[in-house]
């Protein structure tokens, strides 16, 4: 078992370093430059520009500048161009930002559709089944921002309250809980549309793994041995149907630092989205290649994780070694 | 069954969970009546956040809204854009001017030249009131010297025809000057004096001043080096005594010295070094006096100026240093732009700095201490809401207090009893630039009659809901350069035809116009994210095919539009704007010699005449001569219509009506005032007097 994780690990690693590379060769690739190289800035002449490229880093050639930056990175080095702020304090701030929108966004999605799903793959064709599916397809289908502004412009319109930023602006000094009760609150809007179209996705995952579960033999014969129905439908079926939402629990993992664009920058969130979005669009190379690259630590840890709780949880998988 | 009720429980549980917490959260009314903070409490929202809280390193525009309000400069533009004092109580603008005495000469009465001759000579002449001498009040001689200086040359090479560059050593002989000290800036004063002395300054040759290993120095290099004539405006201004930074220490002459240097410190990296780059030195004259000396004349240089002063007591050498090691970081390479004072800034404006949260909000106080007088509002704050549909929303909730709208939002709110609002009219302008480099384009006649297909008045109307106005040239309308008398091209597709007729372009059988054969094609180039350029695009290509010319148009993604496009020349005509400052120079964007790599004449103007107006019209400090210049340039240029100018944009501000100014009277009675616009529509100009009232106090206006 050591042995095989160790192989994993070791696997894991060469393809972080392609990683790396390749993340770092996008990035230089792409056309435009940081903007404060930008050439069209009429004000610079060449020996300025030239004075910028050197302070980045960026007169070297690609492997030095490879080697220096991913070295920068380890030792905690690495500085924004942007503002000369650290990145790594810059991005764990961010992370935290975003992490209870993730946290409450990933809850919802499962609470709801694993009921959800069942529920229609139990009364599969009834009314409630279709229903289910038209609302699920039109979540799947609406964009988010859509969705966004009017449940914005519905709930500001008729409660009258805020519903933007981490918190209502301008009110500090209050007592704890309902400092509390109040990042609750501008947690619900953005999480539940964050999640909404997580729902819709997996509830139908859930509903076709549960179909088929219901279809073998041994629910069959579970149901011959004259077990009731919930009994048959919530151990039998259920346990194994849930299988293959194991792996999907290390697949979370990478999520954590995508952080949602769209619903950031509408409710004005400061999260790890909107900070990469924005580092791409001034080609703040460190931020956005460090982001890259934790991403890529994180899926593969992720993987590394299902295969693992798959392992845990089906005793029939082993590893090819044993 | 548990694992059900689980099923049913949990969902039910997390709902109610996050759902009860909306009781626990005030409303907006609670927010607003509720809050006795709030109505002295200004809230402006942003959708970028700021980067760097340093004037002399910021560059974007969110960075300004808040260094403007910490920091202040020595000068600013008052309500009708003319320069007034701030730090700087007064100011004199004068020359001094040097000529190099050249003993291989004679005078005109054959007594060869020496230090002492030449400057007897303009005495005399200068007691005879000799026009040349008219301005100046003093002339001395100066003493030579000698001094060995590096300098770079490149050394042609015959195998390869690649120059090699090489350092090499030469020892200049700074010849014996005399230094003149004119009344003011006279930038033809040197022509006046070489007539006086019978082109004199004309012979003078500099490479006789230079001695070096290789004979290899250009004469301009030489005159780099040892200029036969210089001018040099100085800038004197006298500093406000008293003015104390938020921390309580006395701004004086030290800290502007100490700006300009860290503007030019290469290892602080500023985005104004260009701005300071004519600058020869900064010479404090006691605390409170300043002398500016410039390289040479650059009447647009003044307006710097107005860049906020750093306290040099918190910056200095001494203090980085103990940050560095504090931090733990090499002292030797940690510089202004590393250090906390950029996210936590100290200044002499009416705010100072309170709190950053990054990308939520950024919070100042007013700094009771103000030269001025402290401001009314207590507190400023700047939040980051980066999506414009919930920014309106916030304002309309009466959480904040002013927000960038875009023109179909103030169509929304504009006639909302709640708001007023302010018009203002841009600084910049849309206009489509055609390549000159394209045979196609050289004919004057080509450029105007396809300015004179587009219905431009349409555009403004359909396009941007009539927020724009029709320009004509290159200057700002709000200035005294922009010359009123130029009349738009009109709008006639039928004179166009004839115009491109009379350029030999006439229609062939299928309806294209064609010249020798050759139908008149090209490609209209713009960049991807700009709807109104987008829609200026079509409706140009739509006006131009009508006439019969085949255009093809083309979108592309900034970077590559730039990169690939615009800087190597290669596009035929495109579509962009241009913002422009308050001053009159327009050397970089029209003259001849910024044609090159990564300049801007992109599209290949050139005009002698307009050139060298151009260069007048930067090196003039006499306001009444600029403009009469840059009306005339302005003339110039919309003959040769280099451009099409197209618009510039309008737009409106809106605000809380219950924000109004509110002086004292001497007993101390409050006078509460309208809030005005300024000529650019700035509406801030009177921030400081700012009040909320709990209820609007003036009658609509």
């Amino acid at each position: 078992m050591l042995s095989a994780l160790l192989r994993i690990g070791w696997k894991k690693l060469w393809t972080l370093f392609f990683v790396s590379v390749i993340s770092f060769a996008v990035i230089h690739l792409a056309p435009g430059q940081p903007s404060q190289i930008d050439p069209l800035n009429p004000r610079f002449t060449p020996e300025q520009l030239e004075r910028y490229r050197k302070a980045f880093d960026l007169d070297l050639p690609y492997h030095v500048q490879y080697v220096r930056f991913y070295r920068k990175l380890f030792t905690g080095e690495l500085r924004a161009f942007k503002d000369s702020q650290p990145v790594l304090p810059k991005i764990v701030e961010r992370f935290w930002n975003s992490f209870p929108l993730f946290l409450v966004g990933t809850v919802l999605i499962w609470c709801y559709a694993f009921p959800l799903g069942i529920a229609s793959a139990i009364r599969r064709n009834s009314l409630f089944d279709k229903v289910t599916t038209v609302i699920v397809f039109a979540l799947i289908s609406v964009p988010g921002f859509y969705l966004a502004y009017l449940l914005i412009i519905f709930v500001v319109q008729t409660f009258h309250v805020d519903v933007i930023g981490l918190r209502t602006f301008g009110r500090e000094g209050v007592a704890a809980p309902l400092r509390l009760m109040d990042r609750t609150w501008h947690l619900v809007l953005p999480s539940v549309l964050g999640a909404t179209a997580g729902i819709a996705v997996l509830s139908r995952y859930v509903r076709s793994q549960m179909l088929e579960v219901i279809n073998s033999d041994y629910v069959r014969t579970a149901r011959a041995k004259g077990l009731g129905e919930d009994t048959v439908l919530y151990k039998h079926a259920l346990r194994n149907a849930l299988l293959p939402f194991v792996t999907m629990l290390g697949l979370l993992v990478p999520a954590l630092i995508g952080g949602s664009v769209i619903i950031e920058t509408i409710f004005a969130w400061p999260g790890i989205g909107r900070l990469g979005y924005e580092a791409v669009l001034s080609r703040d190379y460190p931020i956005v290649i460090s982001l890259n690259f934790i991403a890529a630590v994180l899926t593969l840890l992720g993987t590394l994780l299902s295969d693992v709780l798959y392992m845990v949880a089906d005793p029939r998988i082993r590893l090819e070694a044993e | 069954m548990r694992v059900k009720q689980i099923l049913i429980l949990a969902p039910t549980l997390v709902s109610l969970f996050l759902l009860q917490s909306y009781f626990w959260v005030p409303t907006f009314e609670e927010q607003v009546k509720g809050d006795p903070g709030r109505l002295t409490r200004y809230i402006q929202t942003s959708i970028g956040d700021a980067s760097i809280l340093n004037p002399t390193l910021a560059a974007d525009s969110a960075s300004s809204d808040i260094n403007s309000l910490v920091f202040e400069g020595l000068i600013d533009r008052n309500r009708d854009l003319a320069f007034r004092g701030r730090l700087a109580e007064s100011w004199e603008i004068f020359e001094e001017a040097y000529m190099v005495v050249d003993e291989t000469q004679e005078l005109s009465d054959g007594t060869p030249v020496t230090g002492d001759t030449l400057l007897r000579h303009l005495e005399r002449a200068q007691a005879a009131r000799d026009p040349a001498l008219r301005l100046v009040q003093k002339i001395e001689l100066l003493p030579g010297q000698s001094k060995i200086e590096q300098i770079e040359v490149a050394i042609p090479r015959q195998e390869s025809g690649k120059p090699k560059k090489r350092m090499v050593e030469v020892t200049v002989h700074l010849p014996p000057r005399l230094k003149f000290t004119l009344s003011e800036v006279d930038q033809d004063f040197f022509v006046k004096l070489n007539s006086l002395l019978r082109g004199y300054g004309d012979r003078i040759d500099p490479s006789r001043f230079i001695e070096g290993a290789e004979p290899v120095i250009t004469r301009e290099r030489a005159a780099a080096l040892v200029p036969p004539t210089e001018h040099n405006p100085i800038v004197l201004f006298r500093l406000r005594k008293g003015v104390l930074f938020q921390d309580g220490h006395e701004f004086d002459s030290g800290d502007v010295k100490f700006t300009y240097q860290a503007i030019m410190a290469p290892e602080n990296l500023s985005p104004r070094v260009p701005d300071f780059e004519p600058v020869k030195a900064v010479e404090p004259l006691g605390r409170y006096t300043v002398k500016i000396i410039y390289k040479r004349l650059f009447e647009p240089g003044f307006g710097s100026w107005g860049m906020g002063i750093l306290p040099e007591h918190l910056l200095n050498r001494e203090r980085l240093k103990a940050e560095a090691i504090r931090l733990g970081r090499d002292p030797k390479t940690y510089s202004i732009r590393d250090s906390a004072f950029n996210r936590a800034p100290i200044g002499t404006g009416p705010f100072r700095f309170a709190e950053w949260k990054t990308d939520q909000f950024i919070r100042l106080r007013r700094f009771r201490d103000y030269w001025e007088g402290s401001p009314n509002l207590r507190e400023y704050l700047y939040r980051i809401i980066p999506d414009m549909l919930t920014a309106e929303l916030t304002f309309y909730a009466g959480t904040s207090d002013a927000y960038g709208a875009q023109p179909h939002q103030v169509e929304r709110l504009k006639h909302d009893p709640r708001f007023q609002n302010f018009s203002r009219l841009g600084l910049g302008y849309t206009y489509i630039g055609y390549n000159m480099r394209r045979p196609i384009f050289q004919d004057v006649r080509v450029r105007k009659a396809l300015g004179m297909a587009i219905n431009v008045q349409e555009i403004i109307d359909y396009v941007l809901y009539g927020q724009a106005e029709r320009t004509t040239g290159p200057y700002p309308k709000q200035t005294e350069f922009y010359n009123p008398a130029v009349k738009p091209l009109p709008y006639d597709p039928e004179g166009a035809l004839r115009l491109l007729a009379e350029a030999g372009w006439t229609r062939n059988a299928e309806g294209w116009l064609e010249k020798d054969g050759k139908p008149l094609a090209f490609t209209l180039l713009t960049n991807l994210g700009n709807e109104v350029r987008k829609a200026v695009m079509v409706v140009a290509q739509n006006a131009w095919r009508r006439l019969g010319i085949k255009v093809e148009t083309l979108i592309m993604e900034w970077a590559v539009f730039i990169n690939e496009r615009v800087d190597k020349g290669d596009f035929d005509a495109l579509i962009l704007g241009w913002s422009m400052g308050l001053d009159a120079d327009l050397y970089q964007i029209f003259h001849s010699s910024q044609m090159g790599h990564f300049q801007l004449n992109f599209v290949g103007y050139s005009n002698p005449e307009a050139d060298a107006l151009m260069i007048r019209i930067r090196q003039e400090y006499n306001r009444a001569r600029q403009v009469e210049m840059a009306r005339r340039l302005h003339q110039i240029v919309a003959q040769d219509q280099p451009y099409t100018f197209l618009f510039v944009g309008k737009g409106l501000t809106l605000l809380d009506r219950k924000l109004v100014r509110m002086i004292r009277d001497p007993d101390g009675t409050p006078q509460y005032l309208p809030i005005v616009a300024d000529k650019l529509g700035r509406i801030n100009f009177h921030f400081n007097q700012w009040v909320k009232t709990s209820e609007p106090v003036l009658a609509a206006y």
